[in-house]
């Protein structure tokens, strides 16, 4: 297992310098020039020539990529052309944001997903089987821009239960800086406040977002259930008079999440890149709405870092996949 | 495993849930309301000295130097002062740090008095050292707000109160350049934040050093910035806190400014107008824009055809103006009238306006021989309304036999082109940042401008060269305007342009908001120091 670990993250960086490398020169071959974005909307020659030299962009590409990469390597990923600040800097500031958006929407979506998927599974063809149907497959049916209004209209136009839009109640101040992840920064210096306002803010959005992702975990877990269900040794529990909780849980749920577990590490990264229109909506500060915005600016270096933050998300995503395979399924071990 | 799972999910799910049924956290609830926590209502009475302002879109860099944006702008201006600034609604200007300043017979010097006693946030004086430096520190970042100035030649300090700008050649506007957010003045003190030779960039982008009447003290990325009081300003408004948040959705907009949770909604679209007028709280400001919608006709490096001014009065005379400004504005638009709008000083109703008028087109188009013409109309996703209007406009000409093929591209792609010319028909939007005729005439129509600069139908006449260099340089206002008169008479003629509409400027506030007075020359910022709720 460690070894598998070890090789896996050394082909990290084969990975990080293949996304670099495509990223870079497919987004220097896209015609604009970032130059007349941040000159404004009149720009004379002069001024842009100006910016291109301070930018680097008068240079040809495989030098400016060998800056990059120089600077990549000494943990620099440039300076926004949008924002003028450090990328690192902005990363920093939105990433943490939607990956804590991400990981709610997606234990939401695993804690109604896979009950929802048994349920389904064991009163197959009943009224609760229809039910989870219908339920789940709302959710990759309705777009999110609509479910996110009907649920906004709701919860804050109608009953005023939850707040429409941020992170946090404008007149907190986050919680200090600790993970990024303001519910366990707030939880770690015991601010009440904030983590009241940060579960209120992040309740709506979360839904909405694991909503889209819960069809495809539900209707994974029904059809494993059904076909473990159906194999030989269930019988012979069944026959050994195993019956109930003991034998949905321990006995069929077990084997029937090792497929299920490929598809939620699939459903996270779709969490993960989904999020924009959900940010959009909520108003929540995360990478969804920095990232369009950077591509329509053609702000490389903020769209280089991020491409690499979420390439290493992947296989990172992908390694904690292959390694829960393994302590479901023991024999996968070797 | 799955025991201690559902465990999790029934402890996860009932704090939540808890959290979720109390009070409104988002609303601003007033200082003396404790959260009463069996409460479902949520409080939405907002404090009467603080303005929540709800914007599309987050703020870029803050650096008077660098920012080229409105949305930064409407920040910079409150929280910084410049040397003259505009007098109420209109473009007239006023004193600002300058309590009066004198031109020299040539133009070419300008002397301002500054007003003693302002204050930098941190205590410095603003004195004439502070204005020279501010201004050589723009000019040494040369990014775009240096490209305005590019006619300052040397700034002299005079006395520590008097300040005398030399400029290489006579450029009438430079006083209205001054009032726009170019001319804001930075604290020196901004070189102690520099990192690597940047004169302060980084710093100044998220931070603010000026002498307005505010502070940038709070910024939460992609989530609302906090302007609180400057205690060394001269000005004490009533407002104490500003808060500008940013809230992407217009039905998420509509529904806070409905519940009292915002007084300012920014950004929402003329479609959703009309149901705000419904509600009894709110109150919507529509004032005449000096935005302007228009369509670029490249004369140069276009289809052939459209080098035949004819041609181009043909395209002028199919657009149906009015049908267009309703089904692409709902009517919040007027048509131009002459390139300079509504609200500028030369603007004139005496010159000529095209009319719809589809015989007249045909009848233009037959002369110069391009019935069947086929040309393309470039625009991007930028402007919400330009895939409409692009569709309007393609109808219309194909009312005269002229077909349209739309090309859509991002907007990056779309400047590009633009610039180098690449298209034929193309949608711009244009707005002054200065409040003189220049801003329309010269950029538009002088062919040093070629390209993005301004002149983007690459339109060239040597005699409109002249007399717009001619005007640029006298610092007689009234013969600058007989000028103007002249150039935009051969204009119309020439068609290198449809000038389509001029747009209003729309915003809805509670009706609690008091004293905002809608400058066009200032869109997107507002007078915070007189503003009251």
């Amino acid at each position: 297992m460690l070894k598998m670990i070890a090789k896996r993250l050394g082909l990290l960086i084969f990975v990080i310098f293949g996304v670099t490398l495509v990223t870079f020169f497919m987004s220097h071959v896209i015609p604009g020039d970032p130059a007349s974005m941040m000159a404004g909307q009149r720009a004379s020659e002069e001024t842009l020539q100006s910016i291109r030299a301070q930018l680097g962009l008068d240079q040809p590409v495989w030098i400016q990529y060998f800056y990059y990469m120089s600077d990549l390597l000494s943990g620099d990923l440039g300076t926004s052309i949008r924002t003028q600040r450090p990328v690192v800097e902005d990363l920093m500031t939105f990433f943490p944001a939607t990956l804590e958006l991400a990981i709610v929407a997606f234990i939401i979506a695993i804690l109604i997903g896979i009950p929802l998927g048994v349920l389904a599974a064991i009163k197959k063809n009943t009224f609760w089987d229809h039910l989870s149907r219908v339920f789940s497959i709302g959710g990759v049916s309705i777009p999110v821009f609509f479910s996110g209004l009907i649920a906004i209209l709701f919860f804050y136009g109608i009953l005023g239960w939850l707040p429409s839009n941020g992170r946090i109640s404008v007149d907190l101040n986050p919680p200090t800086h600790i993970t990024g992840f303001y519910i366990i920064d707030s939880l770690l210096t015991f601010d009440m406040a904030a983590l009241k306002s940060s579960l209120q803010h992040i309740l709506l959005p979360a839904l909405v977002l694991s909503y889209a992702q819960l069809a495809i975990i539900t209707r994974q877990v029904r059809a494993s259930m059904l076909e473990v269900m159906n194999q030989e040794y269930i019988r012979t529990a069944i026959a050994n008079g195993i019956k109930g909780r003991l034998l949905i849980i321990s006995y069929a749920l077990r084997n029937a999440l090792i497929p299920t577990v490929t598809v939620i590490g699939v459903a996270f990264g779709s969490l993960l890149g989904g999020a924009v229109v959900t940010e959009t909506i909520f108003g929540w500060p995360g990478m969804g709405k920095f990232v369009v915005d950077s591509i329509e600016y053609l702000d490389f270096p903020a769209m280089m870092g991020f491409t690499i933050v979420i390439s290493i998300g992947y296989v990172l995503i992908n390694l904690i996949v292959d390694i829960i395979y393994g302590l479901l399924n023991p024999q996968l071990k070797r | 495993m799955i025991k201690k799972l559902s465990y999790c999910f029934f402890i996860i799910i009932s704090v939540i849930f808890l959290a979720a049924c109390q009070e409104n956290a988002n609303a601003p609830s007033d200082s003396t309301t404790e959260n009463d926590s069996n409460s479902n209502e949520s409080t939405t009475t907002s404090k009467s000295d603080q303005l929540v302002v709800a914007m599309p879109a987050d703020v870029t860099s803050l650096d008077p130097a660098v920012s080229m944006d409105n949305t930064a702008w409407k920040i910079i201006y409150n929280t910084y002062e410049r040397l003259v600034d505009y007098d109420g609604a209109t473009t007239n200007i006023k004193p600002g740090l300058a309590k009066e300043w004198k031109v020299s017979e040539d133009g070419k010097t300008w002397t301002f008095y500054l007003e003693d006693g302002h204050l930098f946030s941190d205590g410095t004086p603003v004195d004439a050292e502070a204005v020279k430096a501010s201004f050589e520190r723009t000019l040494a970042v040369d990014n775009g707000p240096a490209g305005v100035f590019s006619m300052i030649s040397e700034i002299k300090v005079e006395d520590p109160l008097t300040v005398t700008f030399v400029l290489s050649e006579t450029f009438p506007p430079f006083l209205s350049t001054l009032a726009a957010n170019y001319g804001n003045i930075v604290n020196p003190k901004v070189l102690e934040h520099e990192v690597d030779g940047d004169l302060g960039q980084n710093y100044l982008a998220s931070n603010t050093m000026g002498s307005g009447p505010y502070k940038l003290t709070e910024w939460k990325k992609g989530d609302s910035l906090k302007l609180e009081l400057n205690e060394h300003s001269k000005l004490k408004p009533s407002i104490t806190t500003v808060l500008f948040r940013v809230v992407s959705d217009p039905s998420v907009q509509r529904l806070q400014l409905e519940k009292g949770e915002i007084d300012i909604a920014e950004g929402i679209p003329v479609d959703q107008i009309d149901t705000l007028k419904e509600l009894d709280n709110v109150t919507i400001l529509q004032e005449p824009s000096l935005a302007v919608d228009y369509v670029y006709i490249n004369n140069k490096n276009g289809n052939p055809a459209l080098q035949d001014a004819r041609v181009r009065q043909a395209l002028n005379y199919a657009i149906d103006y009015d049908s267009l400004v309703s089904a692409v504005q709902l009517g919040y638009a007027t048509q131009m009238h002459g390139p300079i709008p509504d609200g500028i000083w030369g603007h004139d109703k005496s010159v000529k306006q095209y009319n719809y008028d589809v015989e007249k087109a045909k009848q233009l188009l037959a002369e110069a021989g391009a019935e069947d013409l086929t040309i393309s109309l470039l625009y991007s996703d930028n402007k919400t309304w330009w895939e409409t209007e692009a569709l309007a406009i393609q109808s219309n000409l194909a009312d005269i036999g002229v077909t349209v093929k739309l090309n859509k591209v991002a907007y990056a792609t779309s400047r590009e082109m633009m610039d180098k010319g690449e298209f034929d028909l193309a949608l711009g939007v244009w707005s002054p940042d200065f409040g003189d005729p220049y801003m329309f005439m010269n950029y538009w129509f002088d062919s040093s401008y070629h390209g993005l600069a301004g002149n983007r139908s690459f339109y060239t006449n040597s005699e409109v060269d002249k007399l717009l260099r001619e005007a640029a340089t006298n610092n007689d206002q009234e013969a600058r305007q007989s000028i103007y008169k002249q150039v935009q008479d051969i204009v119309l003629e020439d068609a290198p342009y449809i000038l389509l509409y001029q747009k209003d400027f729309i915003l809805p506030m509670s009706k609690e908001v008091k004293g905002f007075v809608y400058n066009p020359m200032l869109e997107s910022m507002y007078n915070l120091q007189d503003m009251s709720k």
